[in-house]
């Protein structure tokens, strides 16, 4: 069905981190917001991307934002580097979904609720490094990743699930000994992001804790996080609630904190 | 979001939160519908992965639930939750529960119609002194042995000794049951249990898909227990002179066990007995009569008088036949599929030590039997995207094989609705050995196939 042949083509496709973003995120890096801006302006993709994302009601502001050193100075270094890593992963996404009903705007939608809720976790946690903040935007690669191997054998799997409840994870582990999550480090390695971000990816998958106690938290705290936007009604009318396993018993530890910290009753 | 299906029963499984928002989402219009056409013993919505859910979320599959047993009479109702789950339920609903719980999906397969799972002993507990003996006549309608305690203490002292019980049950629920006909495997017998007023409905309550797997894979002795019966009117008695016509096409035997005439009238009894209906006042005249058992068909899994040959048009189809076989199983192993030699005869099994069989049958506007033959490592290898782990344990590796074989079945309806031919698909059966899949197939014609991947070899038999 998926043969290692085409994930190795795959992984061979993903284009290098073009160099404006590059120096934006290095510039992000070293604090200096106002030059980072400046180097992002000259991206007008990437402009019109981080007007789009910060003026979501999920931001919150009153008033349009539109200027991209006003947008870096109103989010910070963290959330700033964040947003340019978000618009480097939806780089990866598929012009047309076809296996997933999804389209770019409720794509994009995913990325704000995934980062705005990130920030409350990791402010909950009080944790302020930028690394961990960028590690959501690793995330929602693994469902375009989905998309771009699974989408022509679409109806093989549907086929595949009127028998046996396999999410896409299992599927691929099981037929290639990789998981869609190994081919997210793999882009983040191409992208030159730091270790930290993939480790907590990993361990977000809910199939590969990680043996660092801090990374490992982090991990349960972002695939609760995930199951809970994926429970939203958009992303399940998407197909989206089902594509990897939810482990249930991976997050009942953090469970109550995360419950009342979402205000959930 | 689509049912899995698996031994009767088809189960959702939603993951993470569910609320008055997005349940609707799980099922589209579409999705409903599909569910409501299914035919199935059970219709679930397994919680194992959802971890917060509210009365507002079930609300909807209740509703759904409604539907579904408006038009389809399956039992309907919530499995695979821990005990918390289960007080909250019974919480939510309190005196109104008319949807059953099952504390796991393995306990439901018990109380389905599958080849499976027959004969087994099972451990009953519950506070509720009607639910226990409820669960206990479903459970012995459908063929087992239930084991009833009457308290928690009880209960803990027997679930002790493992080797007394298969199952053990508790946290269970029966909402509204009896909905479909209960069925049971005694030898080569299949028996259903009939009850109270047999009417139009009996034609949805009677599982017809699992009555024709059961006349394709051999089974030509069919009683009805009918002691709990308490009348009959016009349409019943349509609908089993039907049934008695389509079993002679196969030589199979129909009877009635307990029947009463004091409600029915007397001329209905004639006019079974003219469709081929046999009646008989005890189930043991039959089954303790080893000669009876014989005459009646009972004797093997299968009857020579009436063979079936394929036909032309199952030949002009056998491309799509062999197509859906090695195209499954190149999707299951990631391998090129290789057809070697194709031969219409007799199933021929070299070296029969060590090989299992899967096989499903189709009927609709062509008719007849997919065979699969495996060496049982063989068989591993080609379910490993369904076991995924590895293992020695046989009933497993047949379990998946059941699937494996069910989604060839699926890929041959697909390939055949394509050229406008419509068939349905029976459950799948499964054989630990060789020697019980001839015993069913006799010396039955077929095309045998014999195909590969990555070296290893397997037999395909299509035969009617």
């Amino acid at each position: 069905m998926i043969t290692k042949n085409e994930i190795d083509s795959f992984i061979e496709k993903i284009p290098p981190a073009p160099n404006v973003l590059k120096e934006t995120v290095r510039l992000l890096n070293a604090g200096e917001l106002i030059r980072a801006a400046k180097i992002a302006e000259g991206d007008l993709a990437l402009k019109s991307y981080l007007k789009h994302i910060v003026n979501k009601p999920i931001y919150g502001f009153k008033n349009e934002v539109s200027d991209i050193s006003q947008i870096f100075g109103i989010l910070g270094v963290s959330l700033s580097q964040q947003s340019v890593y978000n618009y480097m992963i939806t780089l990866l996404s598929p012009k047309k979904w076809t296996l997933f009903k999804l389209n770019a705007t409720l794509f994009y939608e995913l990325q704000a609720n995934l980062s705005k809720k990130w920030e409350i976790i990791l402010k909950h946690l009080n944790i302020d490094d930028k690394d961990v903040y960028a590690s959501i935007s690793l995330l929602p690669s693994s469902i375009i990743v989905t998309e771009a191997l699974f989408a022509k054998k679409k109806d093989d799997i549907n086929l595949l699930r009127t028998t046996r409840a396999l999410d896409y994870n299992t599927i691929l582990l099981r037929l290639c000994g990789i998981t869609l999550f190994d081919i997210c480090e793999q882009i983040a390695k191409k992208w030159e992001m730091d270790e930290t971000v993939f480790q907590i990816i990993q361990a977000a998958s809910g199939v590969k804790p990680s043996n660092i106690q801090a990374v490992d938290t982090l991990g349960k705290w972002m695939h609760l996080l995930l199951f809970y936007e994926l429970s939203k009604p958009q992303f399940i009318e998407a197909g989206l609630n089902d594509f990897i396993d939810f482990q249930v018993e991976y997050v009942n530890d953090i469970y109550d904190d995360f419950a009342l910290l979402m205000g959930i009753q | 979001m689509r049912a899995v299906v698996k031994n009767g029963i088809a189960t959702f499984s939603p993951q993470g939160f569910l609320d008055g928002n997005n349940t609707n989402s799980f099922l589209g219009i579409e999705d409903v519908d599909a569910t409501v056409h299914l035919n199935v013993d059970m219709i679930l919505v397994s919680l194992k992965k959802v971890v917060f859910f509210n009365k507002n979320g079930l609300d909807t599959f209740i509703k759904l639930f409604i539907q579904i047993r408006k038009k389809n009479h399956a039992i309907v109702g919530f499995c695979d939750y821990d005990h918390k789950k289960y007080v909250a339920i019974k919480k939510f609903y309190q005196d109104e529960i008319n949807f059953s719980l099952f504390k796991t999906l393995d306990i439901a397969y018990l109380f389905s119609s599958s080849f499976k799972n027959q004969s087994k002993n099972v451990l009953i507990y519950s506070s509720d002194r009607s639910q226990r003996s409820a669960i206990a006549i479903e459970l012995h309608d459908n063929g087992h042995n239930p084991i009833v305690v009457q308290s928690q203490e009880e209960y803990d002292e027997k679930r002790e000794k493992k080797e007394t019980f298969d199952y053990s049950i508790d946290s269970t629920f029966l909402g509204q049951m009896g909905q479909k006909i209960a069925t049971r495997v005694t030898g080569n017998a299949i028996i259903y249990t009939i009850s109270m007023f047999l009417d139009v409905e009996i034609s949805d309550k009677f599982n017809i898909e699992y009555h024709n797997n059961s006349l394709n894979v051999g089974f030509r002795l069919f009683i009805f227990d009918a002691y709990k019966v308490i009348s009959m009117n016009v349409h019943a008695l349509n609908f089993f002179s039907k049934l008695a016509s389509s079993a002679a096409e196969y030589n199979a035997t129909i009877c009635f066990v307990g029947m009463k005439f004091d409600k029915t009238p007397e001329s209905f009894k004639n006019t079974l007995e003219d469709s081929g209906i046999l009646f008989y006042a005890q189930m043991d005249d039959i089954l303790q009569n080893k000669e009876l058992l014989k005459e009646l068909g009972a004797s093997s899994a299968s009857n020579v008088k009436h063979r079936r040959v394929i036909n032309k048009e199952t030949v002009l189809e056998l491309p799509k036949f062999i197509n859906a076989a090695a195209v499954t199983i190149e999707m299951m192993t990631n391998s090129k599929a290789i057809k070697e030699s194709v031969s219409v005869q007799s199933l021929i099994i070299e070296n029969r030590d060590g090989k299992v069989a899967s096989s499903i049958g189709y009927y609709g506007d062509i008719d007849g039997m997919v065979i699969l033959i495996f060496p049982s490592g063989i068989a591993k290898k080609a379910c490993e995207l369904l076991i995924g782990e590895n293992t020695d344990d046989l009933e497993l590796i047949l379990d998946s094989l059941a699937e494996l074989v069910n989604i060839v079945g699926g890929k041959i309806k697909t390939l055949l609705l394509d050229e406008g031919i419509n068939v349905n698909i029976t459950l799948p059966r499964t054989y630990n050995d060789v020697n019980s899949l001839l015993e069913v197939i006799e010396n039955r014609k077929g095309i045998q196939v014999d195909l590969s991947f990555n070296g290893d070899k397997f037999l395909f038999f299509l035969t009617r």
